[in-house]
């Protein structure tokens, strides 16, 4: 097998050099949300980083495989900050440990490593850590100058690596549900969009503090296509299907639906759309195929939301999306002349 | 008899010829019911002794039923051995017959139990074959087990939990707790985490037979050419 | 040729048919082996999660067997007659058992069985069966926290009506951050079966149970063959 190794080594490469400039995209949003949440979600995102790399270092060590050029590439700490972004940062330090090095060990590496995993490495972390630990799944900080006490930097740190709170406190002091999942609870209990939207958790469009970090996102997803390092089709479908989903309901009921707007910048649509749908490797390849996928993904998260049993929906239409991958690239995949066995063809020019 | 036939049919059940692993036959209660060792290993031991039972049964009479209607009359004696079962646990182990559910009279549809019937008590006498349907049996047992063992630690931090639903409330004190104040890993004990380890156990399998392949054939080629293994 | 096809069939119909009667001799033994252990078992598995709430010392009666037909009320959720048990001590009325169901929780009804003293207070509160979310609401069961005990003793004398909510709506009762929907359903469906039982306290405790124990033995087998 060693025999094969070197035309993979160059590929890494080009590879470390697109993803910084994925993570460099991530910036403002994370600036954003240290400015309205705090500094916790960065330690949560250093502890999935120092993971992410641990684990791919180890999975590489076993399989064989060269350690360093694969380290370099950038895809693990993308990987480790994508899911470090959409779990609550006030989450154990256990948890982001155990999905994140279950998104690298088994999405990642027993599928055959960069290039191979069929699904989204982050979004399989995340779905594990929602399905495995819901509870701690709920435990977000709430926007600065809404709760009646914010933790101090090493209270936080405190509380994600020992669990404990300042004396007196209660965790429901300094969490709260997401806007996403506060809409649920309250049409449950009460029903009438307007009224719920006038709660101080609410902000212009979406959540309070929540709606900006969905813009800093939005920015560096803009400079990610004007930099063509992704095609509009991903980001536009799936904001589109959302948007058209969104908009047709509410305009039925807006008593009970709320505006497609407040879809755009509530929950992982906007990271989604622009840094998780748009992983080249779990994605389709033709444009056509990126075209479906996405929409596909933006309706599913609409059901997930609306009439789902989780908040947020786009893990699960991300990795649902995923499974029809094959599918969709074998329907949209172009005609070459003379050759019947196109699947054959595409197979091998992957592996 | 000789002790080489029955060496090669428990060989052949609980290793070459795993059900569990290699065969992969019955997978769905298997999955199903595989959350924690005590579940696992009564719906095994169940499935065992309906496997050695009607394997035993239907060896003698294989030839005085007629081939075309051999499914069915096999079929009646898998259903009512199973339904024998499932009256004397309903009985004696209420807790754990409520617990089991469905997966009891689901035997009856279990393909490994007719497929060891046509591929071996259909040819063999019947002391062979309720040899080979209780060392199949014991085959998925052991895996079953294992798969149990594996999300029971993950999932809960226990092993044995609710064995007294089977040996009686006595038996509480055999609990063990492997991992104390646990936060428990659901995905374990939900059907994905059955789905997870069965795979890794398919691949620690493949593993171990490649290795012992590998190691074969090198000691071959050395026992061949010394020179070679030297170089 | 065609006699000999009739008579394959006719040797296959008498061979099916051998083992047709054999297998129905087998069955229909073990089933009457079995049949009492099993009625048996059943009634105890009941008794044991009853037991669980009301207390060995305050009944002398054969719980399982004492049952009080409810119609459907909103008070106790039920859409249908529900059953009730009630225990005595020496002949005296000690504590009712009521099977209300919270029809608000997370992801559907959540089947509960409460225990109510004469004087009105909760003696216990189970969980029978939910569809809450693994590890989110499902605290709610005994075996994973004891949560549910909290009702233990609590009564409408001892807690007014604000009290019977969750402390984060201003009540007396315990909930888990993230996790407020089905304490709520649960306290709520609760303080209707103690409310239930303050209106229909005399008929609860005073009139004849209408069931015999031979119909209750045989409500035992039916169960089984169900």
């Amino acid at each position: 097998m060693s025999a094969f190794f070197s035309p993979f080594i160059s590929k890494p490469e080009g590879v470390s050099l697109i993803m910084l400039k994925v993570l460099l995209a991530l910036i403002p949003g994370i600036a954003l949300y240290v400015w309205f949440f705090g500094s916790a979600i960065l330690i949560s995102i250093t502890l999935a980083s120092l993971t992410a790399l641990g684990t791919e270092a180890l999975m590489l060590k076993l399989r064989n495989r060269p350690i360093s050029p694969f380290l370099k590439d950038n895809s693990a700490l993308l990987t480790a900050w994508l899911l470090a972004l959409s779990i609550p940062p006030l989450a154990p330090w256990w948890l982001v440990v155990v999905g994140t090095a279950f998104a690298i060990s088994i999405s990642k590496h027993l599928y055959g490593g960069l290039g191979n995993n069929p699904f989204n490495p982050a979004m399989i972390g995340y779905a594990v850590l929602i399905i495995s630990f819901p509870l701690q799944m709920t435990h977000w900080i709430t926007p600065h100058g809404l709760g009646q006490v914010e933790l101090g930097f090493f209270d936080q740190l405190d509380y994600i690596f020992r669990g404990i709170l300042p004396d007196g406190l209660k965790l429901d002091a300094v969490t709260m549900a997401t806007p996403l999942d506060t809409l649920k609870t309250q049409l449950h209990m009460y029903g009438n969009i307007n009224e719920i939207m006038n709660l101080p958790i609410y902000g212009h469009l979406a959540g309070q503090g929540s709606e900006w970090v969905a813009t800093g996102f939005l920015l560096g997803g803009l400079y990610l296509l004007a930099t063509r390092l992704i095609s509009w089709h991903i980001p536009v479908a799936y904001l589109g299907t959302l948007f058209i989903t969104a908009g047709l309901f509410h305009l039925a009921d807006p008593a009970h639906y709320v505006t497609p707007l407040f879809h755009w910048f509530s929950g992982a649509a906007m990271i989604g759309a622009f840094f998780i749908l748009t992983d080249p490797v779990s994605g389709p390849t033709t444009h056509k195929g990126k075209l479906i996928f996405a929409a596909g993904a933006g309706f599913i998260t609409y059901l997930i939301r609306v009439f789902g049993g989780f908040p947020d929906g786009m893990a699960f239409a991300t990795l649902l999306m995923n499974i029809c991958v094959p599918l969709i690239d074998a329907y949209t995949q172009p005609k070459v002349f003379g050759k019947k066995g196109r699947l054959s063809d595409k197979n091998g020019g992957q592996a | 008899m000789t002790a080489q036939e029955i060496k090669d049919i428990f060989y052949n059940g609980l290793w070459k010829q795993n059900t569990g692993l290699v065969q992969l036959l019955g997978l769905c209660p298997l999955l199903a019911v595989s959350s924690s060792v005590v579940n696992a290993v009564s719906l095994g031991l169940a499935t065992t002794l309906v496997m050695a039972f009607s394997s035993a049964a239907i060896a003698p009479i294989r030839n005085y039923v007629p081939n075309e209607i051999r499914i069915p009359v096999f079929i009646l004696i898998i259903a009512v051995l199973v339904t024998v079962i499932q009256y004397e646990m309903n009985a004696y182990m209420y807790s754990l017959y409520v617990v089991l559910g469905i997966f009891i009279p689901l035997i009856v549809t279990n393909c490994i139990v007719l497929a060891r019937i046509e591929a071996f008590a259909s040819k063999n006498t019947a002391t062979a074959s309720a040899l080979d349907g209780m060392a199949m049996g014991l085959g998925l047992t052991a895996v079953l087990m294992v798969l149990g063992g594996i999300r029971e630690i993950f999932g809960h931090g226990t092993l044995l939990s609710g064995i007294d639903m089977a040996l009686g409330e006595s038996a509480k004190s055999l609990v063990i707790t492997v991992i104390p104040d646990y936060h428990g890993f659901l995905l374990a004990i939900l059907p994905p985490g059955a789905f997870i380890v069965l795979g890794l156990l398919i691949a620690t399998r493949n593993w171990l037979t490649l290795r012992a392949e590998r190691k074969a054939k090198a000691q071959q080629t050395a026992s061949q050419t010394p020179q070679a293994a030297i170089a | 040729m065609r006699r000999t096809l009739a008579k394959a069939s006719l040797h296959s119909a008498l061979n099916l048919l051998f083992f047709a009667v054999l297998g129905t001799i087998v069955l229909s033994s073990t089933y009457l082996l079995t049949r009492d252990t099993i009625a048996q078992s059943v009634e105890t598995e009941k008794l044991k999660l009853i037991a669980q709430i009301v207390p060995q010392d305050s009944y002398d009666n054969n719980i399982v067997q004492s049952t009080l037909d409810l119609p459907p009320d909103e008070l106790l959720g039920t859409e249908e007659t529900s059953i009730g048990y009630r225990a005595t001590l020496k002949g005296e009325p000690s504590v009712v058992v009521l099977q209300p169901v919270a029809p608000d929780g997370y992801s559907g009804k959540i089947f509960l069985i409460v225990a109510i003293r004469s004087n009105g207070e909760v003696s216990g509160v189970r969980v029978v069966s939910h569809h809450e979310t693994p590890g989110l609401g499902d605290y709610i069961e005994v075996a994973k926290n004891p949560w549910i005990k909290q009702f233990d003793g609590q009564s409408l004398t001892n807690h007014t009506a604000q009290d019977w909510q969750v402390k984060k709506d201003g009540g007396k009762f315990d909930s888990m951050a993230g996790a407020t929907i089905t304490p709520r359903a649960v306290v709520k469906a609760v303080h209707k079966a103690v409310q239930y039982f303050a209106k229909h306290r005399d008929q609860l405790l005073t009139q004849a149970p209408p069931s015999s124990p031979d119909k209750s033995g045989r409500e035992g087998v039916k169960e089984k063959t169900k």
